[in-house]
């Protein structure tokens, strides 16, 4: 009951992120033109999703198949995030050697050189977002920006309901499995 | 006696989507799109003159493609083809049913949701036997 009161609650969530995009995408074609926003100018040429997903599962497992989604947004030139604790990651293997100092200067460098790294993984992703937005003209409503992250933000609420899907899909099986057998 | 380890495999893989199209052309906007070298994309824009064929036809296409992890289907279309999703039952592509602008998202017509239901009142006939 738990996890149907939580997937109901992150559904409810999307909903509203969802409308969100759909105000803003409104308000950016009123401004820009119906002709400057539709699906003709979509971009037909063979190119890769700079968003994508990370499905990892547990092969330990041999009586539940149970995914796990993580998204990696605008990963496609290979510089984007797929979660916080992967980009840490990503920054120490970058800095090994600053391990063996004192520990004062140690926590300054690591953090300029995170704060560093950080701005320069921040700005890749903001030349991944306008190059998504290039189809529409080089000159863009703000909207249309607020819609992207709009949608962005309701890609991250999609792929934890898509964990949750996953979890209550797996309990499910298993109740099924017991129920069988008890009866049986 | 010792556990086993878990070893776990990681796959890239591509969200598709058959929806309309403000809700196709946002998420096209958050990165998600694809088109392949024989220029298959990994979106359906679902309008009036779509039809039901077609609609099956994309998501037979996105359940059987190994690239793909997620399907977002509008509730709306996912009602048309309410047959074919709800006899799915594999945990990869999740199907993921989200509203569109012009129709709300129902709980009632939600396919994880209905198997929920179903086990709890099978289970509470069940309980009550005993």
């Amino acid at each position: 009951m738990d996890s149907m009161d939580a997937y109901l609650t992150l559904i409810h969530s999307l909903s509203s992120t969802l409308r969100q995009g759909w105000l803003d995408l409104a308000s950016a074609r009123h401004s820009m033109g119906a002709s400057r926003i539709n699906t003709v100018l979509l971009d037909h040429k063979v190119h890769p999703a700079a968003t994508s997903l990370l499905v990892t599962q547990d092969e330990g497992k041999v009586d539940s198949v149970e995914p796990h989604f993580t998204l990696c947004k605008w990963a496609s030139s290979g510089n984007g995030k797929c979660s916080p604790e992967e980009a840490k990651s990503s920054q120490d293997k970058l800095h090994p050697q600053l391990r063996h100092r004192g520990s004062s200067q140690l926590y300054e460098e690591k953090t300029l050189s995170e704060d560093k790294a950080s701005h320069e993984l921040d700005d890749q992703v903001q030349k991944e977002r306008l190059k998504s937005l290039s189809v529409f003209g080089a000159l863009v409503s703000p909207k249309l920006r607020t819609a992207q992250l709009s949608f962005e933000t309701a890609l991250e609420t999609l792929v934890e309901i898509a964990n949750m899907r996953s979890s209550m899909l797996c309990a499910f099986d298993k109740v099924h499995k017991k129920l069988g057998s008890s009866e049986g | 006696m010792a556990g086993r380890a878990q070893i776990k495999t990681s796959s890239s893989a591509l969200i598709a989507m058959i929806a309309d199209e403000d809700t196709v052309t946002g998420f096209l906007m958050a990165g998600v799109g694809n088109v392949d070298l024989r220029r298959k994309t990994n979106y359906l824009i679902v309008d009036s003159k779509t039809t039901v064929k077609a609609i099956e036809d994309a998501f037979k296409e996105f359940t059987t493609r190994e690239d793909i992890a997620i399907i977002l289907i509008s509730q709306y279309v996912a009602n048309m083809i309410r047959f074919l999703v709800d006899s799915y039952n594999n945990p990869i592509p999740a199907i993921l049913e989200i509203p569109s602008k012009d129709h709300p998202y129902d709980p009632a017509h939600d396919s994880v949701l209905s198997r929920v239901k179903y086990l709890f009142s099978t289970e509470s006939v069940a309980s009550g036997r005993y």
